[in-house]
């Protein structure tokens, strides 16, 4: 049997893509928090992915096949996210080279397009990625899409596949809109109500797991079953929008966040103003993904 | 992969799947249940109770009547006129072919209930304050279509005219598709308003996304030049943009020529304050005479469907030459209805 490496392996996407592929894979994990009573096949290491002790497990192991989802996604120190982010990813990227790895999937974000007021609706992949424009908290994101992307052209024996979920929902996940959605009074940003796309944590894990099996190579935007208003997602998830004026918005939520009470900081709000809607066309062609979740079922996933 | 207005795929609304509707408190349905049931004291004779007559009652009148407003019908309050106004908007849009999600929104935003009530205000506009006369609709072709019309009056009532006019007298009826410019989605509410009543951002991929999807797509090439030109230059059209003809082009769309006539008169203007205009942000800001639209009456002219083809990446001066076509045929369909037009008024 192939071995297999998940980074980040203690998040929830992590242990839902271990679960998915335990039958296909020898796995083994690596990640920074530890995974308390994690199944007996699955080898899991600790390590800070910017760590040699990354490398020993791949001198080591030398799996043929690694899932990278150890990115951190929403954090109060962005200097820290980033590096971890960019260095951690340069890092793997460099071991993967070296050691022989034929498949690689890398969970990026459709957030690395931004959300621009003159964005079009249902962006595909050749689109520029406009995140670090007006929300450059997140720039390492785009970074991050930027090295997978020059590793993809560079190697092109080893399959790398760079997918680019929409917002993902779920029990497991801890996904910045899964928090955003959660709050009992969800602030919104008076007379703005984007369409937004969701997708459910199982069909993230079911998107990679095809990737790995189909050897699929390239950039794909991965979508669920379809885009609501932001406004009704937060009524399908039993909260209650909260309309603040923009400049009031902005003052608030930056303050809060500056003090370490609120998890985003000011520049998201441009999320909650204007869509960023992708086109996933190109993945359901190359491995024939369709979404197994609707959207009631999604929004219903995080259902307070 | 383009998509008929007949094609199964589409499901109109009254057919498609389970959209939560409003449950309806209005008088017109407790007015024929009471005519059942005096219906049936006939039938069943002296052994049924006595039909009540109805007695006017304020307080059901006003109860009636914040129900009916409250789910966005007129209702009670209004006049059998709106009433029917507002039933007949209903039944021409679950006619026009869409495809919604379970949520009831298509996937650029739109929604067939803020569109309805939309739609009520710009049918009562366009029945009674514009009088407006469509001539030619017969001419929209089922699918995809590119609507290219001449643009004047300071604000863009002759988009939500056409737009009306394709709902009313199209049969199909038919949701034309707007392409907003840049600056729309940035204003609060009114952006929302936008999306929901089937407008989007007006970049070349939404455009090509929504004709590709067997859209009706609107676009006014002479853009703002033409929308804030001044009362001298009334109907004389304005440089065209070549954007819809490469559009054209590339999605093999056939374009529909429309000519409005009284746009023109509606908010003559006499400049551009172009100081004010970059303050605000705004792509101009004209100096009209009057703060509210004149009640001109609209001439909506639609010609018959012009069909392109050729390389959407060619040259400028060889798409210039196909827009001419169509500026052309706007212009002599202008043209005729100007001298058609006995008054501007009536």
């Amino acid at each position: 049997m192939e071995r297999l490496l998940i980074t980040g392996i203690s998040g929830g996407q992590g242990r839902l893509v271990a679960k998915r592929v335990a039958r296909e894979y020898t796995i083994s994990g690596v990640d920074s928090t530890r995974w308390e009573g994690h199944a007996r096949d699955v080898t899991f290491h600790q390590a800070d992915l910017r760590s040699k002790k990354v490398e020993d497990i791949f001198r080591r192991e030398r799996p043929t096949a690694v899932v990278h989802l150890g990115l951190l996604r929403h954090n109060f120190d962005p200097e820290l996210r980033h590096d971890v982010n960019v260095v951690g990813t340069k890092r793997l990227l460099e071991y993967c080279a070296a050691y022989g790895v034929s498949k690689l999937v890398i969970l990026s974000s459709s957030y690395v397009y931004g959300a621009l007021a003159e964005s079009p609706y249902y962006m595909d992949e050749d689109t520029a990625l406009n995140v670090s424009r007006h929300y450059p908290e997140i720039r390492d994101l785009g970074e991050v899409d930027t090295l997978a992307t020059t590793f993809l052209w560079r190697y092109p024996a080893i399959a790398t596949a760079i997918l680019r979920p929409v917002s993902t929902l779920g029990y497991y996940v801890h996904s910045s809109i899964g928090a955003y959605l959660k709050l009992r009074y969800v602030p919104t940003v008076f007379g703005f109500n984007p369409m937004m796309q969701f997708i459910h944590e199982e069909d993230v894990a079911e998107a990679i797991a095809l990737a790995l099996e189909t050897n699929a190579r390239g950039v794909f935007n991965l979508v669920g079953p379809g885009a609501v208003p932001l406004k009704v997602a937060i009524r399908e998830t039993g909260g209650t929008a909260v309309p603040l004026l923009e400049g009031v918005a902005r003052d608030v939520v930056s303050r809060l966040f500056r003090y370490g009470l609120y998890p985003f900081p000011a520049d998201a709000i441009d999320f909650a103003k204007y869509p960023c809607t992708i086109d996933g066309r190109r993945f359901h062609e190359a491995t024939g993904f369709k979404p197994l979740f609707t959207l009631e079922e999604t929004l219903r996933s995080v259902r307070r | 992969m383009a998509k008929s207005g007949s094609d199964s795929k589409k499901t109109p609304r009254n057919g498609g799947p389970a959209v939560p509707r409003r449950r309806r408190t209005t008088a017109g349905v407790a007015r024929s249940e009471r005519l059942a049931a005096s219906e049936r004291a006939a039938r069943e004779g002296s052994l049924a109770e006595p039909h009540e007559p109805e007695v006017p009652n304020l307080v059901n009148w006003t109860m009636d009547t914040l129900a009916g407003l409250a789910a966005g019908t007129f209702d009670g309050v209004a006049p059998r006129t709106l009433r029917e106004l507002e039933e007949e908007v209903r039944q021409k849009v679950a006619q026009a072919p869409m495809e919604l999600n379970s949520f009831g929104y298509d996937p650029w935003g739109f929604n067939t209930d803020v569109a309805r009530r939309t739609l009520v205000v710009m049918a009562l506009m366009y029945r009674y304050y514009f009088r407006a006369r469509t001539y030619g609709i017969e001419n929209m072709p089922e699918g995809r279509v590119l609507v290219i019309a001449n643009h004047a009056g300071q604000i863009a009532i002759d988009a939500a005219m056409i737009g009306t006019a394709t709902v009313l007298e199209g049969n199909p009826p038919r949701i034309v598709r707007g392409m907003g410019e840049y600056w729309l989605p940035t204003l609060p509410l009114l952006n929302v308003l936008m999306v929901r009543v089937g407008s989007v951002v007006g970049t070349p991929k939404n455009a090509v996304d929504l004709l590709n999807h067997g859209e009706a797509v609107i676009a006014f090439p002479e853009g703002v030049r033409g929308m804030n030109k001044s009362f001298s230059e009334r109907y004389k059209l304005k440089e065209f943009g070549l954007g819809f003809m490469r559009l054209a082009l590339q999605t093999s769309t056939p374009i529909l020529p429309v000519a409005v006539i009284g746009s023109e008169e509606q908010a003559p203007s006499f400049g551009n304050f172009k100081p004010l205009a970059r303050l605000l942000g705004m792509p101009a800001f004209p100096l009209v005479i009057t703060p509210v639209p004149f009640p001109v009456r609209y001439h909506i002219y639609f010609g018959e469907p012009m069909e392109f083809r050729g390389n959407p990446n060619d040259e400028d001066q060889v798409i210039e030459a196909k827009v001419e076509q169509v500026k052309a045929r706007i212009r002599s369909m202008c043209e005729t209805g100007l001298r058609q037009r006995k008054s501007v008024f009536f």
